[in-house]
Order: structure tokens, then C-alpha cells, then sequence
């Protein structure tokens, strides 16, 4: 269990937070309190409007109503400045960070005390190696933040608000990008600031997050908060049940039909790093149609690249990828391929996946914009591009406004619903999904879960990359796993083990 | 920088009141110290522009070329591509435009002007679009690009009309008046408002249409919003940015030609200066909507008519009289990029 609650003023307290987007009510009258050295945990479904908190919290966004103190005393942020200057420090949902900039350099910015004239970031690279070392967030104080991956990005992040003092710690989703092996050492590191007391607040959609390091946890469901209790004195099918008001099953894939002739086609696939190293060496691989082709193991070891590469997006170092038989560098142009149904869930949704400032039907247009039914003689129809977001909006319970709403203005888990959407829309046959469930809640995923295995059924082939196994092993009846510079497989799921799976991507044979 | 966030706090209109009695400040500061006096360079401004129909009508001459430019640059400013080098492209569209219809003076008017007007998009176009492939091929900074080919434009102007199109006559840097069939007429008797306006706005129509309504001015608008989020979805991104820097260019110099056949009737040196410059002002007021890029420019042809009057009513100098409209368009440029600043960044 946690560190010990203690009495005495609360250090943060929360009162009455109430806050309108238009006529959506985003947050209710939510109060909540926070002692030193607690890690309360912040539970609710997707657009449940646990960011929306946070951020107010944060002084990203000023409230309508009610009013925060620290230690008993007002505050009011007007900027995440002041916030930061109070010692509440934020790791948002979708990273912050300039891609052009150095680790060390991102992590400078914002920091009024470092010396300008002449220039020194010896201070911080100093607390840098510190934190990091602390609290095992292994990071390179010098590499590009851009080429960085998605998971490195995050740990830099985290570095950042460590390095800035924090009494308080938001941590938006912390592990849905993080690796088994990366959350657990973010949870040594949670442990042992909590020890020290700084406070954490973890929002997360895994219980098992919850139940891992917090003290407490309080659910939020539709603006209200619907449950705060210590975490001795509840389990999972109450926090489930106060998130969603039901209880979710995870599908299962019975398969009705076996696969028919393959679609993607891998022969002797090499790819080589930016500075030279083998990425991925002589993979073959197919995917046929009505087949789901898990590819597991840690990420950064090449699955993002071979997504590319199939997406005719990346050329291959050697060998030849095939889409229905034809090869696809040569002749097909991402555009063609798109044409030839193949559609593509991006790891990285605000950088490849969508137009944050368009309105949701613009962002179904970009996915569509040679389909006749949005482009007539390259006249766009927007009504038409109207009318089908306002059914993805319906048929995948996207929380938003409307189909004029802005991408930006969704929560994150309703953005990916938002891109699911558009991307199985009319006329899939090919689906490469990178972490498709990546930051949705638990009956999100479900839902998506069941609607991969409803269009394997209806024979559509798919590249499943996922770093949870168990979803993997759910839904893939082949399994690829990549680790260490190594692909193992492809093996049928029926003649392997979790465990066996498991093993591979630790790296062991 | 206090002050400046301290204005950035401000609620919108305050905030663009805020810059403009900023700007007013300092021009006055400046006139005075120079022993001029800021109400009667006001008064003369005004007079000058919008106080007779000689002036208007020299307003709305004055607005055409930016027009067109603002136009050029608003179609690169959709893709975020920065066209700092109109000028440059209005140069060449002229060249196109005076080289070719000196060539074949036998044609009709009526031929002759819409392919001489054909042969200034082209030019105007190539000198865009060799920045545009700069960009998309290299990744070279396309500001810089299109500055330095305007430079080789100024230069190329200058080596034209003292050797390939200098006049027969040989006497002055200048070109052969061009055939009488390529003029365009005045529009409205005993004014010098010719027929370029007609053209300018058509460019408007057609502008606002292929931008709002067509699967390129998506495509264009998508590319400068997430390239790799276009570029994931099937669209050449690189091919677009090319493209917007090529139609640019195409514009400014159907810009350069409206102006030498509007205006001029031959090549000369400095015959639209400063028009490219200016036209970037243009078409960030007019928040790169076509529509609005005919009164911003018409804001900016107040200020740059009114501006030559300064020097002829009162002998204010001309760099100072520079000086002056530069800070105008500044004033502008930040008031417009403030009002947009409104516009709040989301996490999640
Ligand atoms: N700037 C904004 N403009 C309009 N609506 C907004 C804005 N910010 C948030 N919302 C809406 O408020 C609601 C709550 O959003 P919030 O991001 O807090 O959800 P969340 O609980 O963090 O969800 P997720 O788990 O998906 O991240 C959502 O319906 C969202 O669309
Ligand atoms: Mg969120």
C-alpha cells in the first residue's frame, strides 16, 4: 500500500471546479482533496473530463467556478506558470515537448531561473542526471527530441516537471505509451517522490496502474465525480461499474471462417536505423485476408517501420513487400494503396493521424479525399462528408458537439475513436492498426476489440501492433514478436503459449 | 516583454486599439523630430488618397497589383509556405509578358493580350517554382530562397532592359512600348482605372472557389496544417508545397503584367516596387481569405497613395515617408497575428 495518510490541512484542495465548454459541461461542482505523499488515482471513461480537471489544476484553463488552495491558502493560476511556480507540475496526455529542440534544451524551456547570457545548462543537465537517476528514467540529455520515440518522449516529459521542484505531479496517462518493464519503473519512481512527499495524481484507464501505486482513487463519470474512496475500500468491479455503470467483457475470437489468399506479402524485409544499425533483418511475413497478424514486442524495435514501409510510406533497405500480388515499390503510391483499401491507424495520432484545428468532418474528408462519394470531379462534398461523420459520431459514441466540433477540442480517447472511424469507413480491406486502443477506456476497448475480430470476419486482413500482449494474444491468430534487433515468428497462435510469447520479447529464445 | 504580454492579455479589439495608438505614437514621435507636423501629414494622407477622385481612382490602380500578389501569397500562406519573394515573380511575369508580345506584334489584340498574359503566369510561375522545388526537394528554406531569387529578379530586370528588350532607340534603360493591342483600357473615362481591376477580381473569384470548394484547396490546406498527416492519408505533400509556391509566383506575375499593361505600357526599372512586400501584409490582414484581400489591399493602396503625397505636399523625404508606411504595415501585421492568438492550445 501507499505512503501513510496524513492529517493536518490537506495540501491541495479542490472546491466545487465547474467547467462549460458551450453547453458541455466538462466538469460539475468537483471537489477533491490531496495530502502530502498521496497518489490518488483519477479514473473515468474517455471525455469523462479528467483532463479538463487536471488542466484547470494546472492553470492551463481557468475554471467557471469554484476555487483551489494549497495548504489551506487560495491560489489562482492564470498561466501554467504560476502553477508550475506553486510546484504543481504536468505531464499532459499528448507531449508538449519542441521536436527540434535537445532533450536538455526542452527541459530548459520555461525555466526562469537559468542564466541566459552567456548560456548554461550545466545546472540542469546536473539535476537532470540526477532525477533521471532517481528515479531510473533513463533518457540521452542531448538527443533530438523529434527523433525520438514516442515512449522516450514521454520519459523526457516526466524528466522535465522532475526537474522543475514539483510538490504536486499530474501525470495524464503516464503508462498508455510506457512498456510493462518502462511503467514499472515509473511506479518505483512514484513511490519513492511519495515517500518524500510529493503528491502524485495518475490518471489512467488501467486498473492494474491503480491498484499498483495509489493510495486512492476518485471516479469521474460524464463532469461528476462519482466515487472517491481510499483504495482499501473498493475493488474493480466497483470502480468499473462507477466509470461505465455496467460491467465490460473483453471479446473473445472465436474465428467462423478460415483466411483466404494473402493480401500483404513480406519477402526478406531488411530496414536499417538512421545511423546504420539493423532494424529489422530477412523478415518474410503475410497477411491474408480474414487473418489478424499480432506483431508484439517492445516498441521502437521496427514494428512503427514496417507499418511504414507497408503504407508505401518508407522504402525498404531490401527485399520486396507486395500489396494483392503487385509490388508495392514500383508501381503504388500511398495514394493508390488507399485506393486499394488499405487503411492505417498511426501510433503517433497528433503527429501522422489528423488536423487538430479542422472540424471533425474535415478530418473524415482528409481520409477520403479521393473517394467519389467526397470528390466529385474534384468538387468536395462536404455534406456528404457531414453526414457520414455525424454516423461515425453515432455508431462509435464519439463524445463530441458535433461533426463541425474541432479534432482538438476532443478528449484524446475520442480523437482515436474519431480516427477509427474514418479509417474503416468505405471500402477497407487492409488494416494496419498501431495501438488502436492505446488511451481508450475500458469499454472503448472492447468495443474496437470487437469490431478488429467482426472485420477479420468479414475478411479484411490486419497488422495488429500492439505492446499489450494480452491483447495480442485475444485477437491474432498469427503472431510476430520483435525485441532486441530480432523478429521471432511468424507462429500460429494455436501452436505457441503466452508465456512462450512473453518470453520472446524479453529477449529470450 | 512585459508590455507585450501584458497586450497579449488583452481581450481582442483592446488589444489591436492597443497596437494602433501604439503605432500612431511612434510615427508622431518620428514626424515631429524630423520638425513635421503628424496632424497635417495625417490630414494631407487622407486628402491625398480619399479626397478626391483623382486620388481614389489612384487608390484602386494602386490596389490591383496588390490584389493579385496578396492573392499569390495567401495560396503559399495555405500551405505554410512563406513567399517573400512576390517581387521577384512579378518581375519575371512582366518579362514573360513584354518578351513575348514584342515578339509577335503581328497577332490581334485579341490573341496576343491573353497569351501574353498566359506567358507573365508562366514566368511569374517558374521563378515561384523553382523555390517550391527547392523546398520540397531539399527542404531549403523557402524564405530565403524566394528573397534571394528576387534579388537575381532585379538584377535579371536590369540586364533586360539595357540589352535584350532595351528600346530601339537605345537611350533609356526601358523596353519598346508594348503593341497597343495589349493595353488594357481605361474602365471609366477621364480616370486611369483600367481594365486589370476586372481581371484582379476575377483571380479573386476564382481563387476563393478553388480554395474553399475544390479537393486541391483541401489538399493545400491540409498539407499546412500536419504535412505527415496529409502525406499518411495519400496526399504528395512535397507536390503540393511546390505547386502553392508555383501558382504563387503564377499570380504575381499576372500581377507584374496587369501593371505593365495597366499602367506603364513597357518595361521599366522599378516599375512595381515594394508591390511583393507589401502584398505579404495584404494577405495576412486578410486572414489568406481571397475575399477579403481586395479591401485589405485597398487599405494599403490608401496608405501608399497617400504616403507619395506626403513628399510632394509637405517635402517629407522619402525615406522617411518609408519609414512611416513600414510601420503602418507593422502595426497591422502584429494587430493581425494578436487577433489570432486568441485561439487556445488543447492537450488531450
Ligand atoms: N477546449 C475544448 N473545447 C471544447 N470541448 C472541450 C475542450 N476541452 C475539452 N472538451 C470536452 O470536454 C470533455 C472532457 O474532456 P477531457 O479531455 O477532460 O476528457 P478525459 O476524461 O481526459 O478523456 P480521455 O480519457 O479521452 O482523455 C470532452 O467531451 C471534450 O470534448
Ligand atoms: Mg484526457
Amino acid at each position: 500500500m501507499g505512503p501513510a495518510r496524513d492529517a493536518g490541512a490537506p495540501l491541495l484542495e479542490l472546491r466545487g471546479i465547474t467547467k462549460c465548454f458551450g453547453r458541455l459541461t466538462a466538469n460539475d461542482d468537483i471537489s477533491l482533496r490531496v495530502s502530502r505523499g498521496e497518489v490518488v488515482g483519477l479514473l473515468g471513461e474517455n471525455g469523462a473530463g479528467k483532463s479538463t480537471l487536471m488542466n484547470v489544476l494546472s492553470g492551463l484553463i481557468q475554471p467557471d467556478q469554484g476555487d483551489i488552495s494549497l495548504t489551506g491558502k487560495a491560489v489562482s493560476f492564470a498561466s501554467p506558470r504560476d502553477a508550475v511556480a506553486a510546484g504543481i507540475g504536468m505531464v499532459h496526455q499528448h507531449f508538449m515537448l519542441v521536436p527540434t529542440l535537445s532533450v536538455i534544451e526542452n527541459i530548459a524551456l520555461g525555466d526562469r531561473s537559468l542564466r541566459l547570457f552567456p548560456l548554461d545548462l550545466s545546472g540542469i543537465r546536473d539535476r537532470l542526471a540526477k532525477v533521471s537517476n532517481q528515479v531510473g528514467l533513463e533518457v540521452d540529455p542531448d538527443a533530438t527530441v523529434g527523433r525520438l520515440g514516442i515512449g522516450e518522449q514521454q520519459r523526457v516529459e516526466i524528466a522535465r516537471v522532475l526537474c522543475h521542484d514539483a510538490r504536486i505531479l499530474i501525470l495524464d496517462e503516464p503508462t498508455a505509451v510506457l512498456t510493462p518493464e518502462e511503467s514499472t519503473q515509473l511506479f518505483e519512481a512514484v513511490r519513492s517522490m511519495a515517500a518524500a512527499g510529493t503528491s502524485v495524481i495518475l490518471i489512467s484507464h488501467k486498473l492494474d496502474d491503480i491498484f499498483g501505486i495509489c493510495s486512492r482513487v476518485a471516479v469521474l463519470r460524464q463532469g461528476r465525480k462519482v466515487l472517491d474512496a481510499p483504495l482499501d475500500e473498493t475493488d474493480r468491479d466497483a470502480l468499473v461499474h462507477a466509470m461505465v455503470g455496467d460491467t465490460v467483457s473483453a471479446p473473445h475470437g472465436e474465428r467462423v471462417s478460415p483466411p483466404g489468399p494473402p493480401i500483404v506479402t513480406v519477402k526478406d524485409l531488411r530496414l536499417k536505423r538512421d545511423n546504420g544499425a539493423t532494424l529489422i533483418d530477412d523478415l518474410n511475413v503475410e497477411v491474408r485476408a480474414g487473418e489478424i497478424l499480432g506483431v508484439a514486442g517492445i516498441e521502437g524495435n521496427g514494428q512503427r517501420e514496417l507499418a511504414e514501409c507497408i503504407a508505401g510510406l518508407r522504402r525498404p533497405d531490401a527485399g520486396e513487400i507486395s500489396y494483392d500480388g503487385e509490388p508495392i515499390y514500383g508501381s503504388m503510391t500511398p495514394r493508390r494503396l488507399r485506393q486499394m483499401g488499405l487503411r492505417h491507424i498511426t501510433e503517433d495520432r497528433h503527429g501522422t493521424g489528423i488536423l487538430p484545428d479542422q472540424p471533425l468532418s474535415e478530418n473524415h474528408l482528409l481520409g477520403h479525399i479521393r473517394n467519389p462519394r467526397f470528390n466529385r470531379r474534384s468538387w468536395l462534398q462536404r455534406h456528404a462528408a457531414k453526414e457520414a461523420t455525424a454516423s461515425i459520431i453515432d455508431q462509435y459514441d464519439v463524445r463530441a458537439a458535433g461533426a463541425d466540433a474541432p479534432m482538438g477540442s476532443l478528449s484524446g480517447g475520442n480523437q482515436q475513436k474519431a480516427v477509427l472511424g474514418r479509417e474503416l469507413a468505405d471500402g477497407i480491406r487492409f488494416l494496419i492498426a498501431a495501438h488502436p486502443t492505446r488511451g481508450l477506456d475500458i469499454r472503448t476497448i472492447a468495443f474496437i476489440q470487437r469490431q478488429l475480430l467482426e472485420l477479420r470476419d468479414a475478411g479484411v486482413g490486419i497488422l495488429l501492433i500492439s505492446s499489450d500482449l494480452n491483447e495480442i494474444w485475444r485477437l491474432s491468430d498469427t503472431i510476430l514478436v520483435f525485441g532486441g534487433g530480432n523478429a521471432f515468428g511468424p507462429v500460429s497462435a494455436e501452436t505457441t503459449s503466452l508465456p512462450e510469447v512473453g518470453a520472446w520479447m524479453a529477449g529470450h529464445q | 516583454m512585459r508590455s507585450i504580454q501584458f497586450i497579449a492579455n488583452l481581450p481582442a479589439p483592446w488589444r489591436v486599439a492597443a497596437i494602433a495608438f501604439a503605432g500612431a505614437l511612434l510615427i508622431s514621435a518620428l514626424l515631429l523630430a524630423a520638425g513635421f507636423s503628424p496632424l497635417q501629414a495625417l490630414f494631407v494622407l487622407i486628402e491625398q488618397s480619399l479626397g478626391n477622385g483623382n486620388g481614389l481612382s489612384e487608390v484602386v490602380v494602386r490596389s490591383v497589383p496588390l490584389t493579385l500578389a496578396g492573392l499569390g501569397i495567401a495560396v503559399a500562406f495555405r500551405a505554410r509556405v512563406f513567399n517573400v519573394g512576390a517581387d521577384g515573380q512579378i518581375i519575371f511575369g512582366a518579362i514573360g509578358f513584354v518578351g513575348f508580345s514584342l515578339a509577335l506584334p503581328g497577332l490581334s489584340g485579341w490573341v496576343l493580350l491573353p497569351l501574353s498574359m498566359v506567358a507573365a503566369i508562366v514566368g511569374g510561375g517558374l521563378w515561384g517554382g523553382i523555390a517550391g522545388v527547392l523546398r520540397a526537394r531539399y527542404n531549403a528554406n523557402e524564405i530565403i530562397v524566394t528573397i534571394m531569387l528576387t534579388y537575381v529578379a532585379f538584377q535579371a530586370l536590369g540586364w533586360a532592359i539595357r540589352g535584350p528588350l532595351q528600346e530601339s532607340a537605345q537611350i533609356f534603360p526601358r523596353s519598346d512600348a508594348v503593341p497597343d493591342g495589349v493595353l488594357l483600357g481605361t474602365m471609366i473615362e477621364g480616370t486611369r482605372l483600367h481594365w486589370g481591376l476586372a481581371i484582379a477580381l476575377l483571380a479573386v473569384a476564382a481563387t476563393y472557389v478553388a480554395l474553399r470548394y475544390t479537393s486541391f484547396g483541401f489538399r493545400l490546406d491540409a498539407v499546412g496544417e500536419n504535412p505527415l498527416a496529409a502525406r499518411f492519408s495519400g496526399i504528395r505533400d512535397r507536390t503540393m508545397i511546390a505547386l502553392s509556391l508555383t501558382i504563387s509566383g503564377g499570380l504575381a506575375g499576372l500581377a507584374g503584367a496587369v501593371e505593365i499593361a495597366g499602367v506603364h505600357g513597357r518595361l521599366q526599372d522599378a516599375f512595381a516596387e515594394g508591390t511583393g512586400i507589401t502584398a505579404i501584409a495584404v494577405a495576412l490582414l486578410a486572414r489568406l481569405n481571397p475575399l477579403f484581400i481586395p479591401l485589405t489591399a485597398l487599405m494599403f493602396a490608401v496608405l501608399s497613395v497617400g504616403a507619395s503625397g506626403l513628399q510632394r505636399q509637405l517635402g517629407i523625404p522619402f525615406p522617411l515617408v518609408h519609414i512611416v508606411e513600414a510601420i503602418v504595415i507593422l502595426a497591422f501585421v502584429i494587430a493581425g497575428a494578436l487577433q489570432n492568438a486568441d485561439r487556445g492550445v488543447r492537450d488531450a
